[in-house]
């Protein structure tokens, strides 16, 4: 575990091995011109997509992407909205996405915290299974799958997807989190178990909290993970009013597919709260670090 | 044990499993809401769709519709999924011929045979499309409405390059395509990343070279596709090519996107169905006209493709009995008059009023009815696979003609494949 | 695997001698059913799909041995599909990689609006595939797109088809996929140098190492785990890859890829157990991978 400072000092060390102020000024300056084109360059695809989405397919066909938009609108965004059932849409991805996000976290947490601090028959062999499975081409899954929750009687509801993102997500999160708690030293457990504690509240009170910062990390990844698939939206579910913001932005396609502007338009709305969350959680991320390395 | 690992442990492991091991949810009792599904998400279509739902919902409150429009390329891929779904969405739309056949063959399509009498459908469709709806002695597929195919373009724009219209020979086409080549423009548009415009090239070239029953044959496998004749259908192919009658990088784009070459003005002219002008601009809409495809051999019958669409119930329907009363509905004079009307799809009852069509639409339907064959499409009349395969094998030619014979061995070890595998079943 | 190596895990105490220690199955076994009602089950009814003919609606599939297999060794798409993967790992296991590493080293410092530079180059992460599949799509776009439009201002007569130019197509595929994963790697590797004990790379200062000999021989050599990790996830996130193809080109263009081609067989083509054959092949490759990492993890494991 590391704080703030720490990084600080590798930071400071870079800045103080330049040679002079001079130098470093003008290494500074080179540095972030080199950057800010970079970042321009990378974001160029993101600025198409948001400023085809304010004008008019009729102005792009015309004057071309690069002219100067006649007009910048927001009727694209309200059509987008309104056609697409995009508040819907959105509501659904949530409704599935945050489920799945917290049973993945809570049972792989569980079998990492087993598959790291014991020994016991079946560890490795469960370990890899994990691993493997984090490379399971999921489309080796789709058919049976599908036949899978009819059986159960879950086909056509929330249910289905937040399993099969729960279980599918398992692997990976496992592989991670094992990882990161077998690097968290066993001393603080000893302390714990002279006070006491069961398994399950070293599990729950120590190793959670410590486990934190990756738990955020992860937590961050797979919410875009899970809010952006789209092919188990597709097969496992047939009702719109049921249809996560994926599925619903392809109906978009579809029904606008030479009408950039609105798909665009409709895409940056879908894309908006992986935005917000990822920011917050991006946040949540750097204090997990410096409050984990405190306990 | 319990105490190492903790009650509250325990507590929410209990809580864990109830999760894992499913809730099943109650099955309902078959009434209520009837599920339909559409891949009807062109803008046209799709208000076409929402209003004929919208009038039932208001005439049935009491048995609603939860209506889904699914995008069309993804409809057809997830329609097996839906099928064989418990439940399976009650109504759903579909393609006649054997993209039909195949799932009716498989009793995942319900018998609905006693709507098809007590509606009164018998007397109503025209024989030929009783025949689509039929197989032995159940109806399954309820066929609503047809469109042809044909060579659309813009009189403005031939004008403009001084090519006559129509085109009614071979080597007419391929000046034409010189005319345009020489002023800066190609003559059609094609958009093939869904590839089957493509395949509406293969359907024309093949009937008018080879003739409709050549054409049947090869869709029904019983012919071998390195024939000398399939052979000479990719020769005129070639011709095309050669003459650079086509937009570049064709595969980068939808079909609707590619409509808008003709919209600019930079491609004359698009093979393509009927519904072209739910895409087409209002405003330039009588800058549009179409032709039928030039005859090639005049001694073969003329072929047309006109595809037939509809509608079936699901044999998983969770509401049988709301699902044929909205086929009934879906299949009235009321609502073919509509779609006549409203989309320019040509009715498959008889006692549809068609005296009030556009011109357009008249000229349609003549196309239709003065053809000597009328085919569905390359991707109807011949199995899934065959049209998988044979629609790769036309962009990888157009890609590299050179491979040429290679691909057609390969497709020919397809068909037999697939011929011996549907004779094992 | 440096850092791993080093920590000696936590085990439990007592139990293992006499008698089972029941308490780490308690702590594995939800997740286990789960995973194996959902995922293992599955796998192993798609392996035994893979050696028959169905059509996914026919009650029962039909066995036919291994002539699924025979069949796909001799498919022209197969062995596109293969190389294209092979591109797109070849590509994946450089470019982000090292584009990704550098980008964390460079941010790892303080400086002045880093968050910013930061955020813009993970930002594509957060977009869903069918997002960037569309963005590109439309930058691609030969006649109105973004690039073409720029050529064409800046007086090239004839522009690239990009995606509907076969030769080009999947490399705009993969540049796409790309543009994603160096930010992606970027925060791998950022956590890592968090991570990183400050005392190690103090003592190489002190030492008077340069700023390279401190990257080469104290900061790289600690972030191998992390970069297991990424290249792990590069192979899968590339044998996986299916999202992009499918949007842009459906596999058409000669940008067929295994997991693309599976789908197509599978559910366009209502040859299930041919599509089954091929998801079988590329879960033997990617085990091909996996394999290698797991035997540098037990090599670690039975160090103890």
């Amino acid at each position: 575990m590391t704080t703030i400072a720490d990084t600080k000092s590798l930071a400071e060390y870079n800045a103080a091995s330049q040679p002079s102020t001079t130098g470093r000024r003008f290494g500074t300056a080179v540095k972030y011109i080199l950057l800010t084109a970079l970042t321009v360059i990378w974001l160029i695809p993101m600025f198409a997509a948001l400023v085809t989405s304010f004008r008019t397919m009729d102005d792009l066909t015309i004057n071309g992407f690069w002219s100067m938009p006649q007009s910048l609108k927001f009727d694209n965004f309200v059509e987008a909205w309104n056609q697409a059932r995009v508040s819907r849409y959105l509501l659904n991805s949530f409704i599935v996405t945050l489920p799945a996000l917290f049973g993945m976290l809570f049972l792989s947490s569980l079998t990492a915290y087993a598959l790291a601090r014991f020994r016991f028959r079946f560890n490795l062999p469960i370990y890899f299974m994990y691993v493997a499975g984090t490379l399971l081409p999921f489309q080796i899954l789709m058919l049976p799958v599908f036949r899978l929750t009819n059986a159960l009687g879950l086909y056509n509801t929330y249910w289905a997807l937040i399993f099969i993102q729960t279980a599918f997500q398992l692997g990976f999160c496992t592989f991670v989190l094992r990882n990161f708690m077998r690097t968290v030293p066993s001393e603080i457990f000893d302390a714990a178990r002279v006070d006491g504690c069961n398994e399950f509240r070293i599990y729950w009170q120590i190793m959670l909290p410590l486990t934190l910062p990756s738990l955020a990390a992860l937590a961050t990844l797979e919410f875009t993970w899970v809010f952006n698939d789209y092919l188990w939206a597709i097969i496992l579910i047939s009702d719109d009013s049921l249809r996560p913001v994926t599925a619903g932005l392809a109906q978009l396609r579809g029904q606008y597919t030479t009408n950039w502007p609105v798909i665009t338009a409709g895409a940056l709305l879908a894309t908006l709260p992986t935005i917000l969350v990822f920011a917050f959680l991006q946040r949540y991320f750097i204090q997990g670090l410096t409050l984990g390395s405190n306990k | 044990m319990l105490k190492r690992f903790g009650f509250f442990g325990l507590m929410l492991l209990v809580a864990a499993t109830a999760l894992a091991i499913a809730p099943v949810i109650a099955q309902d009792d078959g009434t209520g809401p009837i599920s339909y599904n559409s891949y009807a998400s062109d803008p046209l279509p799709r208000a076409f769709d929402e209003g004929i739902v919208a009038d039932w919902n208001a005439a049935h409150p009491d048995q609603p519709l939860q209506h889904s429009i699914i995008a069309h390329e993804d409809f057809k891929q997830a329609l097996r999924a839906y099928l064989t779904a418990e439940p399976a969405p009650d109504v759903l739309s579909w393609f006649a011929g054997n993209r039909a056949r195949f799932f009716i063959d498989r009793g995942l399509i319900m018998d609905f045979s006693e709507t098809w009498d007590s509606a009164g459908f018998d007397d109503a469709y025209a024989p030929g499309f009783e025949a689509l709806a039929r197989v032995d002695e159940g109806y399954y597929f309820l066929p609503t409405s047809y469109y042809w195919w044909a060579i659309y373009y813009r009189p403005s724009v031939l004008e403009e390059v001084g090519v006559a219209a129509p085109i009614e020979t071979w080597d007419d086409l391929l000046g034409a395509c010189d005319a345009f080549d020489a002023a800066g423009k190609r003559a059609f548009a094609i958009g093939t990343r869904f590839r089957w415009p493509a395949a509406a090239w293969f359907d024309y070239l093949n009937m008018r070279i080879n003739g409709p029953e050549f054409h049947t044959d090869l869709m029904l496998l019983k012919e071998s596709y390195t024939d000398e004749r399939v052979v000479a259908v990719f020769d005129h192919w070639q011709q095309l090519l050669d003459h650079n009658c086509f937009i570049d990088s064709p595969a980068a784009y939808d079909w609707q996107e590619a409509v808008d070459f003709m919209v600019r003005g930079d491609a004359g002219m698009y093979l393509m169905g009927g519904f072209i002008t739910d895409q087409y601009p209002d405003e330039l809409e009588d800058d549009l006209d179409f032709f039928r495809f030039p005859v090639i051999n005049p001694d073969v019958p003329i072929g047309e493709d006109a595809p037939t669409d509809g509608y079936f119930i699901a044999a998983n329907a969770r509401n049988p009995q709301g699902a044929q009363d909205f086929l009934a509905y879906l299949g009235s004079q009321e609502v073919q008059q509509r779609a006549l009307d409203e989309l320019g799809r040509l009715p498959t009852r008889t006692d549809v009023d068609i005296s009030g069509v556009s011109e357009a639409t008249q000229k349609g339907i003549d196309l239709i009815q003065t053809a000597d064959y009328v085919a569905q499409f390359y991707d109807r009349d011949t199995t899934p696979e065959m049209a998988e395969a044979g629609m790769d094998a036309f962009m990888a030619f157009w890609d590299d003609p050179s491979i040429l014979n290679d691909l057609l061995a390969e497709l020919d070890a397809d068909r037999v494949r697939l011929a011996e595998e549907q004779a094992a079943e | 695997m440096t850092s791993i190596a080093q920590i000696q895990p936590q085990r439990a105490r007592g139990g293992t001698r006499r008698h089972i220690n029941w308490t780490p199955y308690l702590f594995i076994i939800v997740p286990l059913i789960v995973y194996f009602v959902w995922i293992i089950g599955p796998t192993l009814y798609t392996f035994y799909l893979s050696l028959t003919n169905w059509d996914g609606v026919s009650p029962n599939p039909s066995f036919v041995g291994l002539r699924n297999f025979e069949r796909l060794f001799t498919d022209r798409t197969f062995h596109e599909a293969l190389t294209n993967n092979l591109r797109w790992l070849v590509v994946f296991i450089t470019i982000p990689t090292t584009g990704g590493l550098g980008m964390a080293l460079v941010f790892n410092q303080e400086m002045r609006g880093g968050r910013w530079y930061k955020v813009s180059f993970y930002s594509p992460l957060v977009l869903s595939l069918s997002v960037i599949g569309l963005i590109w799509a439309w930058v691609y776009n030969p006649s109105l797109g973004l690039i073409n439009s720029f050529l064409r201002g800046v007086g090239v007569a004839d522009p690239p088809g990009w995606l509907g130019d076969r030769d080009l197509a999947i490399w705009c595929i993969i540049a796409a996929a790309v543009w994603r994963q160096v930010g992606y790697v970027m925060i791998l590797y950022l956590a890592g140098l968090k991570n990183i004990d400050p005392t190690l790379t103090e003592a190489a200062i002190v030492d008077g190492a340069s700023r390279w000999q401190l990257f080469r021989h104290v900061v790289l050599p600690l972030l191998a785990p992390v970069t297991t990790i990424v290249l792990v996830i590069s192979m899968i996130d590339s044998l996986r890859a299916f999202d992009l193809v499918s949007i842009m080109t459906r596999g058409s263009q000669r940008t067929q890829v295994l997991a693309n081609f599976m789908y197509i067989e599978a559910f366009n083509n209502y040859q299930m157990g041919y599509g089954a054959a091929i998801a079988v092949v590329l879960f033997s490759i990617s085990m091909i991978f996996i394999g290698f990492y797991l035997w540098r993890v037990i090599k670690t494991e039975l160090e103890y």
